[in-house]
């Protein structure tokens, strides 16, 4: 069994949240005990970001975790999870794309203060304000469609989902997904085919 | 293969790590969890029924006959305080034991156990019932006996009940003097369709 030992992260100092009965810390965990890693995964996938993810990540259960007296018995929390974090994810991305904006705005503001000051000197500005993604609005689109994208993966069937995640997030071929999931080549096709005309079908 | 709810871990170890990072993160911050996690997985409808698995770092701490998850959820989180516990892909490889004993392709089992909550006296009559081998069987007094405790097989059986880690430690393979099946914590029948597969019983 593979044991792995990654060096526990440091909490932030505004991370404490005191569970506020003992009732509340026993619900938070079973949430996360059984939905944690799946969740943690998900948005680690939209939005590519170790911090924000496990600041969405908090968010999520907390949220979860106050609306929890309205979620009726038998609802599917799963689901419900889900669709917070996909949210979460999303309103991050939207948020990031502002401050972006902004800071690339900043970044002219600067080049042309600093270029009015000195006429005679090579334009100045950050390069990195060149460095972004060349259109904030294709960025913004790419990443909803990423989110919308794995918010239906997860509605797959388990292993329509593991063999659809192997492909395109770990860009495995086919004997490799069969040697990861068990099985042979062919299943590990036949499930990733399935998942693609499930997710058409889906999108259309 | 039986199937879990959750996603599989993909293999990929540098994303698979990252990931329990964030959780370790945000169970510490909100539930104050924060030891070495323990991992969890349910296998449902084994020909045994549902079982819970738990694994430490140091090998399987539980293996039950479970009715919900839940139910066993709530269990061990109470039975583990201050340790976060995740539902993980990190039981594949004592899941897919399991399957091949139950197919009847691998009988002897060869999964680690960690029995460090258990007493002294359980861990001997624990340790004496996993080298009884698979397609034979032995009785409560003569386990009693092997423990040090000659006579004690009502303590031996009491012992064995509450085998933290049934089938792997095979408990099952344990009877009463005069053959019958004795008691099981999954129920007599799980018992005998057990002792059926390894062909102790025809």
């Amino acid at each position: 069994m593979r044991a792995e030992q990654g060096a526990r992260p440091p909490i932030g100092a505004d991370a404490a949240v005191v569970p506020c009965l003992p009732g509340d810390g026993q619900r938070l965990a079973l949430l996360l005990a059984r939905h944690g890693l799946e969740l943690a995964r998900h948005l680690r996938r939209i939005v590519r970001d170790d911090d924000a993810a496990a600041d969405l990540l908090q968010d999520t259960f907390l949220r979860a975790h106050s609306a929890l007296g309205r979620l009726r018995a038998g609802s599917n929390a799963r689901a419900w999870l889900y669709r917070i974090a996909t949210n979460a994810a999303l309103n991050h991305l939207r948020s990031r794309s502002r401050e972006d904006a902004a800071l690339r705005r900043h970044a002219a503001d600067v080049a042309a203060a600093s270029l009015a000051g000195d006429r005679q000197g090579a334009p100045a500005g950050p390069d990195w304000a060149e460095r972004e993604a060349p259109n904030p609005g294709d960025r913004r689109q790419a990443d909803a469609q990423r989110a919308a994208l794995w918010a239906r993966v997860a509605t797959l069937p388990e292993r329509q989902r593991l063999a659809i995640t192997l492909r395109i997030a770990d860009e495995l071929d086919y004997a490799e997904i069969a040697r990861r999931m068990g099985g042979n080549e062919a299943a590990a096709r036949a499930n990733v085919h399935q998942a693609v005309k499930r997710l058409k079908r889906e999108s259309r | 293969m039986t199937s879990g709810k959750s996603i599989r871990p993909t293999g990929n170890d540098t994303e698979d790590r990252a990931v329990e990072r964030i959780v370790r993160r945000t169970y510490e911050s909100l539930t104050g969890r924060g030891g070495e996690p323990l991992y969890y997985a349910l296998m449902d409808d084994t020909p045994v029924g549902t079982l819970g698995l738990a694994l430490g770092e140091a090998g399987l701490r539980r293996l039950e006959f479970v009715k919900r998850e839940d139910e066993f959820v709530e269990r061990l989180l109470s039975e583990f305080p201050g340790r976060p516990l995740l539902h993980s892909l990190r039981l594949e490889p004592a899941r897919r034991a399991l399957d091949r004993y139950f197919a009847g392709r691998d009988l002897a089992l060869n999964l680690p156990v960690d029995l460090r909550d258990v007493t002294a006296f359980q861990r001997r009559v624990l340790e004496w019932t996993a080298r009884v081998p698979p397609g034979s069987v032995t009785t409560y007094a003569r386990v009693a006996a092997r423990a040090g405790r000659p006579g004690a097989a009502r303590a031996a059986g009491n012992a064995l009940h509450s085998n933290p880690v049934a089938i792997v430690v095979p408990c099952h393979r344990v009877l009463r003097g005069d053959g019958s099946l004795g008691g099981y914590a999954g129920g007599l029948p799980a018992k005998e369709w057990l002792l059926r597969l390894e062909g102790a019983i025809l």
